[in-house]
């Protein structure tokens, strides 16, 4: 049951943070497919910033791996205004500007992988050795029976995302940006007339889903890939996406559906085993946590609602 | 400079081909800067693309090989990238995203190998019976999709993306306990008989694939142009695709066309399938979804998501695609440069809109302008 827990956890606070981040964006109205992109090229950036500083063997150091997440940071963030720039700027349709994200972020972070290596470690590979994250456990808490596994092998990330996560909550429920934010989301000439620029509040909704983005793809490259590589481009984005539209695009029950997958993922894992049966069978349970997410949507779509100007191109004299 | 742009691209008849072209132009400009800044020879680089999609001769060829046969590899690589696309196309035309095409891919060609693929029939049958399985498996899928939103408002890309999931591990877990191939870890390979694609036929000195599907994919591209702009189903569909309520409101029914124009993508997807997995290639790789249905979302909205647009869309991408392990080879440069360059077409594709805002400014601009200069002639 612990290990449900843990397991589950892990796997759904990345999740978690990067659908924030598409709630940003496309509660200010724009469309953002490119989470598995920005994801991915956030990681990247995380990740080459631990091989150029520690070497390719990995490191135990605590200061790396909070400045991992910091430059997964930066570099989702900075690689969004690609985004931001296409939808905004030049009224790129947005489903084309997601999926280009997409497509350039996995060769350019492919090809750049393979340079760095030959042209800095003079060796042929297409990924960067990370390891896995050192986890702990919090003492006293940790004995409580059942709950107490949510503190028990923590990865530290799972703390940043949280703190992270309630700011974004805060910032987007409860401060005068948010509002704005949301309102662009529904009816933008609105907000201009009110004398704000929706440019700019959507650019810098991008900007965020980017930079959560960056933490999320970190997470996984320091946790279930122990490197980065192509193998981060395996759907978690897209995951995100439909994690986002099932919470109805708001933060609390985006949360309710992570961990749903999160927590159906680990226990057919752990079912698997339990039964000991062949791994191949670990294969037919993993299909559980969509099939539930499917019937669960078929009682709560009747509510879900995108927001209003939902990838609509802004346009000043529309009425 | 602003005279020469306008004159190329400010024509309102030409407009729709000339910015595309602008743009793919714009886009092949920087992805020389590119090679030239990895100090490569970009024009050098540019050949070896066309090159390795057959479509300029190469220096030297080993024996069988000829550049019929690079051409005819192409085509194989075309065939369901066509499909795929097509089938993202109808569904938009509908103002429905199917994300899904992959999965639905991989449902058609799973179940059309473990029927036909494993069984011991003729080629006769064997062939078309794969093309009608693909077909059927696909439009199931896709009209489940359309029945999950039509009856309880499930949003598509939700769906779409669950059931790629689903689609992904319940192959996989079959192929795994029954029809793996221990060596290569992938699923057996199917029969000769009903591969869509006919293996190293001897074409007077020349071994060639021949994809026999391209011709049915060019087919169907006309027909979903006829289907689309000459019958009331396709006025319907995009009746619903551009405004909903205004559909509703003009008696169309809604939910039916939703559900009509997934089944088409979704069957457009199964052939898309067929021809991947047992065309292109002849085994399933188990618990990978492949690429083809997620560039198709990209080669489609390159096409404007007009049919006939996605002949010429899946023509261009699939040959940098398939150029690039030549480019690699000759050249050596990275085949993600490729890739690179595909994203930069479809960048530059995507400012299309804004590039045609921008002509029109500078022309009302040059307008004024002779105006102004005229009237002060008249004044002297």
């Amino acid at each position: 049951m612990s290990r449900i827990i843990i397991d589950g956890l892990s796997f759904a606070l990345p999740l978690f943070i990067m659908a924030i981040g598409g709630i940003y964006s496309e509660r200010s109205g724009v469309t953002n497919l490119a989470i598995e992109g920005l994801q991915g090229f956030g990681a990247f950036v995380g990740a080459l910033f631990v091989v150029l500083t520690s070497g390719t063997q990995g490191t135990d150091s605590q200061v790396i791996f909070y400045f991992a997440f910091l430059f997964a940071m930066i570099g989702g963030m900075v690689y969004s205004l690609l985004h931001a720039l296409l939808c905004v700027k030049f009224k790129a349709n947005q489903v084309i500007s997601g999926v280009v994200i997409n497509i350039l972020a996995m060769a350019l972070t492919a090809f750049l992988t393979k340079q760095v290596n030959k042209s800095v470690f003079n060796q042929p590979s297409d990924k960067f050795q990370l390891g896995v994250s050192s986890r702990f456990t919090v003492p006293v808490l940790s004995d409580i029976p059942v709950v107490g596994a949510v503190f028990t092998n923590v990865y530290p990330f799972e703390v940043i995302i949280i703190v992270v996560a309630v700011i974004a909550w805060f910032v987007l429920y409860r401060s005068r940006y948010g509002l704005h934010l949301r309102a662009c989301g529904d009816n933008p000439h609105a907000v201009d007339a009110a004398g704000r620029n929706v440019g700019k509040i959507r650019t810098v909704a991008i900007m965020v889903s980017g930079a959560l983005s960056g933490i999320g793809g970190m997470c996984f490259a320091y946790s279930i890939s122990a490197q980065f590589s192509e193998s981060i481009y395996v759907g978690y984005g897209y995951l995100a996406i439909a994690a986002m539209i099932f919470g109805n695009w708001k933060i609390l029950p985006t949360l309710g559906a992570c961990l749903l997958f999160g927590f159906a993922r680990s226990a057919g894992y752990q079912i698997v085993q339990v039964l000991e049966k062949p791994s191949s069978y670990s294969d037919l349970v993993m299909t559980l946590p969509y099939i539930l997410t499917l019937l669960l949507l078929i009682f709560f779509s009747k509510y879900n609602r995108a927001p209003k100007a939902l990838g609509e191109i802004y346009d000043k004299g529309k009425r | 400079m602003k005279k020469i742009c306008v004159k190329l691209l400010g024509n309102d008849r030409t407009q729709f081909i000339a910015i595309p072209i602008f743009s793919i132009l714009l886009s092949l400009i920087v992805g020389m800067i590119i090679i030239a800044g990895l100090g490569k020879y970009p024009l050098t680089a540019y050949m070896n693309l066309l090159q390795g999609s057959g479509l300029m001769p190469k220096p030297a060829y080993s024996a069988y090989q000829g550049m019929l046969t690079d051409f005819m590899s192409f085509l194989n690589m075309l065939t369901p990238m066509m499909f795929a696309a097509l089938s993202v196309a109808v569904a938009q035309k509908a103002g429905l995203f199917n994300i899904g095409v992959s999965g639905q891919m991989l449902a058609a060609g799973f179940v059309a190998t473990v029927t036909v693929g494993y069984s011991e029939m003729t080629a006769v049958i064997a062939k078309p019976l794969v093309i009608l399985i693909g077909i059927v498996v696909g439009m199931l899928v896709g009209a489940l999709v359309g029945f999950l939103k039509y009856r309880f408002n499930i949003n598509e890309v939700v769906s779409t993306i669950m059931i790629n999931y689903i689609v992904q591990y319940l192959t996989s877990f079959f192929i795994n306990t029954r029809y793996i191939d221990e060596i290569s870890r992938q699923s057996r390979a199917v029969s000769r008989a009903s591969r869509l694609t006919l293996m190293q036929v001897t074409v007077g000195e020349l071994k060639v694939d021949i994809p026999l599907c391209i011709i049915l994919a060019v087919i169907i591209a006309v027909l979903m142009k006829f289907l689309l702009d000459r019958t009331s189903l396709g006025f319907e569909i995009k009746a619903v695709g551009s405004n909903r309520n205004a559909a509703r409101y003009a008696g169309i029914s809604v939910g039916k066309t939703m559900v009509v124009s997934m089944m088409i993508s979704g069957a457009l997807a199964g052939l898309a399938g067929v021809t991947y997995y047992m065309g292109y290639l002849e085994s399933i790789q188990p618990k990978v979804l492949t690429d083809t249905g997620f560039d198709a979302i990209a080669v489609a909205l390159l096409g404007n998501n007009n049919p006939i647009g996605v002949i010429f869309s899946s023509f261009l991408i699939t040959g940098v695609t398939k150029g690039s392990s030549y480019m690699s080879a000759a050249s050596g440069i990275e085949t993600e440069i490729a890739s690179v360059i595909t994203g930069l077409i479809l960048l530059f594709s995507a400012c299309s809109a804004f590039i045609r805002y921008e002509v029109k400014k500078w022309k009302t601009e040059l307008e004024e302008a002779e105006r102004r200069n005229a009237d002060v002639k008249n004044n002297h």
